[in-house]
């Protein structure tokens, strides 16, 4: 591990945590952090208590849950991509649940809200796996599956657009919302059916951070070095697309932290995955965890969805890393 | 100990490798010459098993290799291509370092030996003192000497490189050849595309001439490398001789008489050139 590698990755840790307080003491009722504390570890019973341990626990964890499991996503993709462009997004996940989202809600108006995110986790895993197929039927080449991976988002992103302008306000409102990127009203529930695959998966990325070594050499040099590309490829892009339409699953599009995260965090510390992808991951978590608490801080006791504020701060602070470093654009 | 070729089939959409039978033999550094699109560079790919066959079989060593893990090849052969991918944020050192892979397992864990290995190849390749910086911040004849760092850590008996000196210098083209030619003769078998008639006769010990995806000749520089071959294969009449100081065969070229420009053409170019 580098020097700049064994700073940066504590120092993340220590943010994280410093927004997670934050991120618990923030909203329509403000909580100090010295109450924050003392319910956290001594349990006392009042209202703070209640808003503390039913909404802005959870909700947080899920915050940091799935702001890595993005983050880690779109690592994985730009790896097998090789393409700076690349995100969670190319492959189709983010049109793919959105599309199942609206369809699922205006064919089925009475479709009870918790079942929305199984009919997102289903729509983003099949236009992935639609995008998969179609570039697998030829030798595939990072190329193919970029603008297969664009064409397919065009098809969902057309389908969004015409249910969003034949269908009433009313209708799809609900979903609309959901489609931001909110982490509004999710509670325990949610965190208890996500966590253990969110988990999993992460820990699981993170031992493979040789092989991504290896596959961001390109497919030959891969191969040469004794990678079954088409193998590993494959379980790669599996791992990354349940990671990423597992999180918008839940917490809806927050778009741009899966292309962000991984920008960023290379920067930082470089790019060998095996400090990368820690690296990422924290600042995922970070970033949503922060455009959460910042959405409830600025209208209480109204809420400005994540997904908005990840795109309106991220963006500017994305270019500025990229304008002030020396970003390696040739391949 | 050989690269075996039998009745090759292979190549991208249209063009195909044809029926190509081959031996090339251990210990020698054998150039795959011959004209652009004749299909060189694919039967390396093909040897490098980085191309899929449409028939025949490559056995290297004995071993048919569409029946071994691509873990036990890359431990035979090692591969520099055509146009490395220069990953972001890697220096020299890990770039060398992965190098290993093929003997090392799923995490890329470090055994004493590895570390000897890559401080060797850093060593034989003199860039020991590069092995901090960022690959991508290296030029083209550096870089280049770095992807052949880690095709020397790779530790194979086979080394295949595909055009090593395009893109480069002439003074890193040579750098690169004379390095070859130090791998050569430190027992390892090399076979190389060039697309310089005078490097491949320079440098090579063998040369396999191909045309139209067909092999077409194959022997010593000094038996085959004819005017007669260069005009058949290339269509370009040349005039071949020996270099005074290293006896070696180049090739250079008749003037006025290219067969492969039409009349017109060549007076279009005089009229240019007033």
């Amino acid at each position: 591990m580098t020097r700049r590698a064994r700073i940066t990755l504590p120092s993340l840790v220590l943010l994280l945590t410093l927004a997670f307080v934050w991120s618990l003491s923030v909203g329509a009722v403000k909580i100090p952090a010295s109450v924050i504390i003392n319910t956290l570890f001594d349990l006392d019973g009042d209202q703070q208590r209640f808003i503390i341990n039913r909404s802005r626990l959870p909700r947080s964890l899920l915050a940091v849950l799935t702001g890595g499991a993005m983050a880690l996503s779109g690592v994985i993709v730009q790896a097998l991509l090789r393409n700076a462009l690349a995100s969670p997004k190319i492959i189709g996940i983010n049109s793919g649940a959105a599309l199942a989202v609206l369809l699922g809600t205006s064919l089925a108006p009475d479709l009870a809200l918790a079942w929305l995110p199984l009919v997102a986790l289903l729509g983003g895993t099949l236009a992935a796996g639609t995008i998969y197929g179609l570039s697998a039927l030829r030798p595939m080449s990072p190329e193919r599956l970029i603008l297969v991976g664009i064409a397919v988002g065009l098809v969902c992103d057309a389908g969004v657009d015409f249910i969003m302008v034949t269908a009433s306000t009313f209708e799809i409102s609900a979903p609309l919302v959901w489609l931001t990127g909110s982490l509004w009203a999710r509670g325990w529930q949610h965190l208890s059916a996500v966590w253990p695959f969110l988990s999993l998966l992460s820990a699981l990325c993170l031992c493979l951070f040789f092989r991504l070594d290896l596959m961001r050499l390109g497919t030959s040099q891969a191969t040469a070095l004794g990678v079954n590309v088409r193998l590993e490829r494959f379980v790669l892009l599996a791992i990354a697309t349940l990671l990423a339409s597992i999180s918008v699953s839940v917490v809806g599009v927050i778009g741009f932290v899966g292309l962000m995260a991984p920008h960023i965090a290379r920067q930082l510390v470089g790019g060998r995955h095996g400090v990368l992808l820690p690296t990422a991951m924290l600042i995922g978590a970070l970033l949503v965890v922060l455009a959460d608490a910042t959405g409830r801080v600025l209208v209480p006791p109204l809420e400005i969805s994540a997904g908005i504020l990840t795109a309106l701060f991220g963006a500017p602070f994305f270019v500025f890393i990229l304008l002030t470093s020396r970003m390696e654009t040739r391949e | 100990m050989s690269i075996e070729l039998t009745d090759i089939r292979a190549g991208y959409g249209g063009f195909m490798l044809d029926q190509v039978t081959a031996t090339i033999k251990a210990g020698e550094l054998t150039a795959l010459i011959g004209p652009n699109g004749c299909g060189k560079s694919t039967l390396l790919k093909t040897i490098a098993r980085q191309l899929p066959l449409s028939a025949g079989t490559v056995r290297i060593s004995g071993r048919d290799t569409a029946r071994e893990p691509t873990k036990a090849i890359a431990r035979q052969v090692a591969v520099l291509p055509q146009h490395p991918v220069v990953p972001p944020g890697i220096s020299v050192g890990q770039l060398v370092g992965y190098g290993r892979a093929p003997h090392q397992n799923l995490f890329g864990v470090r055994s004493r030996t590895d570390q000897e290995k890559i401080e060797a190849a850093l060593e034989a390749v003199a860039i020991a003192d590069l092995r901090d910086r960022m690959v991508s911040e290296l030029s083209g004849g550096q870089r280049q000497r770095a992807f052949l760092a880690m095709c020397v850590a790779q530790d194979t008996p086979y080394v295949l490189l595909d055009e090593p000196t395009s893109f480069l210098d002439i003074k890193y083209q040579y750098e690169v050849l004379e390095l070859t030619e130090t791998l050569h003769a430190a027992g390892k078998t090399i076979v190389a595309v060039l697309h310089d008639i005078g490097h491949a006769a320079r440098f090579a010990t063998n040369l396999v001439v191909m045309k139209d995806g067909r092999l077409y000749a194959t022997g010593t520089p000094n038996q085959i490398l004819t005017p007669e071959l260069v005009e058949q294969v290339y269509g370009l009449r040349t005039r071949v001789y020996a270099d005074p100081v290293t006896g070696s065969k180049m090739v250079s070229p008749v003037p006025n008489m290219q067969p492969s420009l039409g009349h017109e053409t060549a007076r279009t170019m005089c009229v240019g050139l007033d």
